[in-house]
């Protein structure tokens, strides 16, 4: 039985910048590294964790059943084909938004932590019920963002939310980095966005069209982690979460050329 | 020297009682450093831009980035947060007298205090004068029948004399805001970066919202 079962909650306000595909990936990596995973998919309405794990032909029961004691949790628990070490416990059908409460998420996460020692909890967009129930049952977050204003300003405002819940500690990952855009100022710096939201960051994913092929396979990129950025990315994320001291990449090594002149950008190797 | 165990950003707490200057050890501690990332925590020294430029200097040359300050000396707070760094007053123990005396030298009538960064989504209102201590982040918004005094840097929206009090005055460390009011007057904030080191004031000056360093009036 895990005592110190760390319980997260993966979320970031605004929709589709990667909390599902961070939630699979570090739940694979983290298997990987030995600790007994369960990955709660907490997007009742918009259900896709099953799917990018591609074990949503193997859910016989859900969350919901187990909530109403129709089942036991080992039986909702979908043990992954590959990684014997991770479990999902799927979402019930969107009906349960109607009447799921705060302590419904809290008896789900109870009942988990006496078995795992992580809980990575993937969290629906937005800052209603969805968010407030998923908030209730963790204890630490990591938002994600990308860098963009919009997604930025979004990460804020659940930042606010987490820190008057008393949610510590929240950490940040940067998700679909595009060196060359940032080397160009097209897009947000690193450092434009740490400015804002003042949080420690976890990590930088890269942009990588491995990513949606893998999506599409049902199979995260960190099962097989062949030679893509992404994968290395949350690797390290996984990493640093287990307390190791894995420096932050340089983007720029990735695009070489543009090393020089995004080196200057940085200032620092904060990858 | 302290460190934090979870996450890069170490923490180096610089303090005079076993060093001749700060700068002595600062340097000490920046040798034994393993860290690009440092916090540092600047107890009660007080610091001037001045200084905070040469430690930024001295820790430039050890490879080493500041990230963020805190400090128990308003005066250390003022200096790193107008050069653009996150920084933490530390606010000292109720017994303390300093704190005491300041208490008292404050005559704000019905003026509100807050510490802590607004971040976005969030909306503070005063009835009469608001002082904050820390930022107030895109998509915050402030506003005060009185005087709106940011020790930290206004990037929201911020709306100074809201029941129409047109002598009301906007200050910052930083003035960047998506937009200001003052009374039923409205302007969006300046495009061009502030200067470093400079806190600015808006203020209704012929019909007109205008942004001067604070020093100037
Ligand atoms: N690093 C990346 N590189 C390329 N594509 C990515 C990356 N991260 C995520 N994506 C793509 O972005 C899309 C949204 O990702 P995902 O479903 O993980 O986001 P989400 O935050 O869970 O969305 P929602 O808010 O709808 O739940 C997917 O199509 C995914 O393949
Ligand atoms: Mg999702």
């Amino acid at each position: 039985m895990a005592t110190d079962t760390r319980v997260i909650l993966i979320c970031s306000g605004k929709g589709g910048v990667g909390k599902t595909t961070l939630t699979a990936n570090l739940g694979i990596s983290l298997a990987r590294q030995g600790l007994s995973t369960a990955v709660l998919d907490a997007d009742f309405g918009l259900r896709n964790l099953d799917l990018l794990l591609g074990l949503e032909n193997r859910i016989v029961y859900t969350a919901q059943e187990v909530l109403e004691e129709e089942c036991r949790l080992d039986q909702a628990l979908v043990k992954h084909k590959k990684e014997s070490n991770l479990s999902l416990l799927p979402a019930g059908n969107p009906r349960m938004l109607d009447w799921l409460k705060p302590d419904d998420m809290k008896r789900i996460v109870d009942m988990l932590k006496e078995q795992f020692d992580y809980v990575l909890i993937d969290c629906p967009a937005g800052v209603e019920d969805g968010f407030k129930n998923a908030m209730a049952a963790s204890q630490e977050a990591i938002v994600v963002t990308n860098p963009e204003v919009s997604a930025v300003r979004d990460a804020d405002r659940v930042i606010g939310l987490l820190n008057t819940n008393a949610i510590k500690p929240v950490q940040l990952v940067l998700n679909r980095v595009r060196p060359r855009m940032m080397a160009n100022q097209e897009m947000l710096s690193i450092a434009d966005v740490t400015d804002i939201l003042a949080l420690p960051l976890l990590g930088l994913v890269l942009e990588d069209e491995q990513v949606i092929v893998s999506t599409n396979r049902g199979e995260p990129l960190t099962l097989n982690s062949v030679n893509s950025p992404a994968a290395k990315c949350y690797l390290n994320i996984a990493k640093r979460l287990q307390g190791e001291d894995i420096p932050l990449i340089n983007p720029a090594e990735e695009s070489s050329g543009f090393g020089a002149k995004f080196r200057r950008l940085m200032q620092t190797k904060i990858f | 020297m302290r460190m934090n165990l979870k996450g890069q950003k170490k923490i180096i707490n610089i303090e005079t009682s076993q060093y001749p200057n700060w700068k002595i050890c600062l340097i000490n501690e920046l040798k034994n450093l393993n860290s690009n990332n440092v916090e540092i925590d600047c107890n009660d020294i007080d610091l001037s831009c001045t200084d905070i430029l040469e430690l930024i200097s001295i820790a430039d040359q050890y490879n080493c980035k500041i990230i963020s300050f805190c400090s128990r000396s308003i005066k250390t707070i003022v200096s790193s947060q107008s050069l653009g760094y996150k920084s933490q007053f530390i606010i000292k123990k109720p017994s303390d007298n300093t704190l005491k005396m300041n208490e008292k030298n404050i005559t704000f009538s019905k003026s509100h205090f807050h510490q802590g960064t607004l971040r976005s989504g969030e909306y503070l209102d005063s009835p009469g004068d608001l002082l904050i201590l820390g930022d107030v982040n895109p998509g915050a918004k402030v506003s005060a029948e009185g005087n709106i005094i940011i020790w930290g840097r206004l990037l929201g929206i911020a709306h100074a004399g809201s029941k129409g009090n047109s002598q009301a005055r906007i200050s910052a460390l930083h003035l960047r805001p998506v937009q200001l009011r003052i009374a039923k007057k409205v302007a969006r904030g300046p495009k061009e970066k502030p200067q470093l080191g400079i806190a600015e004031q808006a203020r209704i000056d012929s019909d007109e919202i205008i942004i001067s360093p604070l020093d100037a009036t």
